[in-house]
């Protein structure tokens, strides 16, 4: 919007905002200077973000280059409309994109080599509430990128606008920490400010402020209108001013108002009629103004609904008819699907809304931006009525998946069966086992375990009895997942194999890929190491077969699986490539689950500050699936427990009544397990037995190793005398069996620090409660050193060390505390097996801190370190 | 935000350690506004002689607390979140940082 607007216009859009010009001013002062700065602007309707931004621009037009997108008011916009406007002014970097297809990631990618290429730059996104989610995953991404690029990036929208599940306000959240990033919000004007606009038109300013409330574009419509007395709201006050106008001028604002975007003059004339003095009538009035390219549009959003709810219904049929025409006869490249679409359903004309809405929605699909896709096909739908039932569950599949990638599990699930409905009465019965596999797919992620399994083995039975292809193979794919998942890890087996030997059959890459990812973790479960070789061959398969999503699946496999034995060194590199991939590929699902996996391994690693960091990453987001959110609730909830920090309970409550109706082993125990853990710090025995029964009758019907142990270990704790299992692995089983030693030693093998600690502290022995004590300290685990102190001031030892000794600085070779103990004890002249025996670890363990001391010393000998200490006083009681 | 009351015990030899950390835990506090907000601090003469301090901080939650500490070098004891403020009668002493 590049007009010059009139003065009242101009006064009452700039008056009091001196404190916001003065905060932009110096975030642009901060981008010359070389660091990256992001404004958000936000404010109700009307109140002038826009007129502030432009005004802002213009005056500092020298010295940076300006790219401004605007979002569209559409229900369902253009996705990467905003990105589209700047490509369309001038951006090399961006243009060279094939927006068809490109993720989010790419886009993102390409507008941060923008903003390096040409800097200084400002970039204003212009009311990003009705910004597409592609849109807004971009801009996430470049945000984060921001302070290391010379470049404004300005952004408006209207908070008010925001309800509490709309997609922005998790961006805003994501977004708020950092330095490099300010909000401002733009207040309605002061009575004062009011009267200063009314004075010379000799209205009753304060009647004027009291009805406008302020807000600057009611005001100054209202005072162009000119009328008696003060207009009740924006809309009288645009239909007055209008009322002033020509009845042929008003035709023009009439075939403006449909448009929603901006209306290019062809456009125009096919609305309306040749181009003539009623246009210039709209542009003197002030009503419309001249944009880019050519076209125009009203002022104001509020304006232009102004009027275009005041057309009688039939014509503004007959205006989206014509529109619908004028556009869809253009050349196919410039088709705006989109906004194709919205004509059409706004015309009724169900022949077109089927040719353009179901295109929109592949169209936004590709690129990301789930929400539109969902909407569109969801408009299709509603005239699909007389559409053949092939092409109608066809469309109603297509819906599914974008609302199961949008967190709408519900509608997702019924638009499934309504599906399977179409194909059964159409009696294609292929069709319907494969809608049938795949609803039982989506019915496990919100929690439907057992509802998941009846389908997926309906979906199965039914396929069995057509000759068998891919659809059979996904089927028993997802079959094996869903028995695995209910503990039958023989059914899930048996399925795994069904389907990776039917895709062998088949040669066909990707629904092999998918059976041995289930296989693989099946056969892992079954305690069969081959299935690691299974996994690795997913991945390869999936790779090959450039299969995006069984490749996150396989990533996600190894890693998790990895993770689950313990086997950390291993797990990372899996963790970091899937993360990676995942990021890349735009595939937020799978993301969850990677970052969920990987805060628990962290966990147990005592990695206490990254668990927390990648179970908040999960938390900040809703999705679909619940088994992440499930899993972040219990890391961030362990964490704080092991710290004695607060605001534990309400995360394992919500963890709680996330798991428990699953009836799954695999999310019910590790919350039993945190909220015992939490119970014991408390020293509330009872309540660690209460918490864990169901559990454990769980895990002792499907026969879990693992989630016996761990749930049994803290019963013990509590105090509970009960038999435990054979089959129960290490280290659990050396806990259960009082062999606390073998059992901390196994944990501190393993590198899971925490465990190891609170073994030892089973000791009845003063000098491995010290160990305890040092060991949770180092930790940062409050509670239990707490405890540990509390066990050896019982037992009347003396010098329990009160806490962390104050320090005037850091350690200068940067020894950590547990180096700083060996060393003490190399100073005294031990071995590394006497040191070893000294601390209850293992003499490997030794041999690796003398190592790293030794590094980090600069030493090549032990005597060497041991001077180099001393002369570093580092050995110093303090 | 939430309220929390942070126990930085025995955690500084000299008053003079003390000021340097203030010092630090403002500049940390500038970089991470929406995340932590420090509100006042009490200083601890402990009895064998250091400095300790009882600080009121606003913050996002307590990681968020951690990793304020972590950047400004503040050691951190316990986190305990606040549920009410009751305010009786004013400081004795004013408060100055």
């Amino acid at each position: 919007m590049w007009a010059v607007p009139g003065v009242v216009e101009t006064m009452s859009n700039l008056l009091e905002r001196e404190e916001c010009f003065a905060v932009l001013g110096s975030a642009h002062r901060s981008m010359l200077e070389g660091r990256g700065n992001l404004v958000f602007v936000e404010g109700e309707a009307g109140v002038g973000k826009t007129a502030l931004v432009r005004h802002f621009c213009e005056q500092h037009s020298n010295g940076s280059r300006l790219l401004w997108g605007a979002c569209d008011a559409l229900f369902t916009p253009r996705p990467l409309g905003p990105i589209l406007d700047i490509v369309q002014a001038g951006a090399p970097e961006l243009g060279t994109l094939d927006y068809g297809r490109a993720t989010p990631y790419h886009v993102a990618a390409a507008v941060v080599r923008e903003l390096e290429e040409r800097a200084p730059t400002i970039l204003v996104v212009d009311d990003v509430h009705w910004a597409d989610e592609a849109t807004l995953d971009v801009l996430r991404l470049v945000a984060r990128r921001l302070d290391t690029l010379r470049a404004l990036l300005v952004v408006t929208y209207r908070g008010e606008a925001l309800d509490p599940a709309h997609p922005l306000r998790i961006v805003l959240g994501e977004l708020t920490s950092g330095p490099s990033i300010q909000k401002l919000h733009l207040e309605p004007l002061s009575a004062a400010a009011v009267a200063e606009l009314a004075g010379p038109q000799g209205v009753d300013a304060v009647e004027l402020h009291r009805v406008t409330g302020g807000n600057p574009f009611f005001v100054s419509e209202a005072l162009a209108s000119r009328g008696e007395g003060v207009p009740e709201n924006v809309r009288d006050a645009v239909l007055a001013r209008a009322a002033r106008l020509s009845a042929g001028a008003r035709e023009v604002l009439e075939a403006v108002a449909i448009a929603t975007t901006a209306t290019d003059l062809r456009l125009l004339e096919a609305l309306t009629g040749t181009i003539d003095a009623r246009l210039d009538e709209c542009l003197a009035s002030g009503m419309l103004v001249e944009a880019r390219d050519r076209t125009v549009a009203f002022r104001h959003e509020l304006a232009r609904l102004a009027v275009d709810g005041s057309l009688a219904p039939a014509r503004r049929v007959t205006l989206h008819r014509l529109a619908l025409e004028e556009l869809a006869a253009r050349p196919q490249e410039a088709h705006d699907l989109a906004r194709l679409a919205h004509h059409a359903e706004a015309a009724g004309d169900a022949e077109a809304v089927l040719r353009f809405a179901p295109l929109a929605g592949a169209g936004a699909s590709a690129v990301g931006a789930h929400r539109e896709a969902a909407e569109q096909f969801a408009r299709a739908l509603r005239f699909a009525d007389g559409i053949a039932p092939q092409a109608r569950g066809e469309l109603l599949e297509l819906r599914s998946r974008e609302c199961y990638l949008t967190d709408q599990a519900d509608e997702a699930i019924a638009a499934l069966r309504d599906a399977v409905e179409c194909y059964r009465r159409r009696g294609d019965r292929r069709k319907e086992g494969q809608a049938l596999g795949s609803l039982s797919h989506i019915l496990w992620c919100p929690g439907r375990g057992r509802e998941a399994t009846q389908t997926g083995r309906e979906a199965v039975a039914l396929l069995e009895q057509l000759r068998p292809g891919r659809e059979l193979a996904q089927a028993y794919t997802t079959l094996s997942f869903l028995e695995r998942q209910l503990g039958d890890v023989d059914a899930s087996l048996e399925s795994g194999i069904k389907a990776a030997a039917l895709a062998e059959e088949l040669a066909d890459l990707n629904a092999l890929s998918g059976a041995l990812g289930q296989l693989g973790q099946s056969q892992l479960a079954a305690g069969l190491r081959e299935g690691t070789q299974s996994l690795e061959r997913a991945l390869a398969i999936a790779e090959e077969a450039t299969s995006e999503e069984n490749v996150a699946d396989a990533y996600f496999g190894l890693a998790a699986n990895a993770a689950r034995l313990r086997e950390f060194e291993v797990a990372h590199p899996y963790f970091e490539a899937g993360i990676a991939y995942c990021r890349e590929h735009g595939n937020d699902l799978m993301l969850l689950y990677h970052l969920a996996y990987l805060g628990q391994a962290q966990l147990e690693q005592g990695l206490w500050a990254d668990a927390s960091e990648s179970a908040t990453l999960v938390l900040r987001e809703r999705a679909v699936s619940t088994l992440p959110r499930t899993m972040g609730l219990v890391v961030l909830a362990t964490v704080r427990a092991r710290r004695g920090d607060p605001d534990v309970q309400p995360l394992l409550e919500e963890a709680w009544a996330l798991a428990e109706p699953t009836g799954e082993l695999r999310r019910i125990a590790p919350v039993a397990g945190a909220r015992a853990e939490l119970a014991w710090l408390q020293g509330d025995f009872g309540a660690v037995l209460e918490v864990t029964d169901a559990a454990l009758r769980i895990a002792v019907r499907t026969g879990s190793r693992r989630e016996l142990g761990e749930l049994r270990s803290w019963r013990k704790r509590a105090g509970a005398d009960e038999p435990f299992e054979e089959r129960i692995a290490t280290p659990y089983s050396l806990q259960l069996a009082d062999d606390w030693a073998a059992a901390s030693e196994a944990w501190t093998t393993l590198g899971c620090p925490y465990e190891g600690a609170l073994a030892l502290y089973e000791a009845n022995d003063e000098t491995v409660l010290r160990r305890a004590l040092d060991e949770s300290r180092r930790l940062g685990a409050h509670p239990l050193a707490t405890m540990a102190a509390r066990r050896l001031r019982e037992r009347g030892a003396h010098a329990i060390p009160r806490g962390p000794r104050p320090s005037t600085r850091r350690n200068p070779a940067s020894l950590t505390a547990r180096e700083v103990d060996v060393l003490r004890l190399v100073a005294e002249g031990l071995r590394n097996a006497e040191i070893a025996d000294r601390l209850f670890v293992s003499r490997r363990t030794v041999d690796h801190h003398v190592s790293a001391i030794l590094r980090k010393l600069g030493a090549r000998t032990r005597g060497e370190a041991v001077a180099e200490a001393a002369r570093l006083a580092l050995l110093e009681d303090r | 935000m939430n309220t929390y009351v942070i126990l930085r015990r025995n955690g500084w030899k000299t008053a003079d350690d003390l000021r340097e950390a203030a010092a630090r835990s403002t500049a940390e506090g500038e970089r991470m506004p929406d995340e932590v907000a420090w509100i006042r601090s009490y200083v601890l003469a402990e009895t064998d002689g250091t400095v300790g301090t009882v600080c009121i901080y606003q913050g996002a939650s307590p990681e968020a607390i951690r990793k304020h500490a972590a950047a400004a070098e503040l050691p951190v004891d316990e986190i305990v979140k606040v549920a009410d403020t009751v305010v009786v009668r004013p400081d004795p002493v004013p408060v100055t940082v």
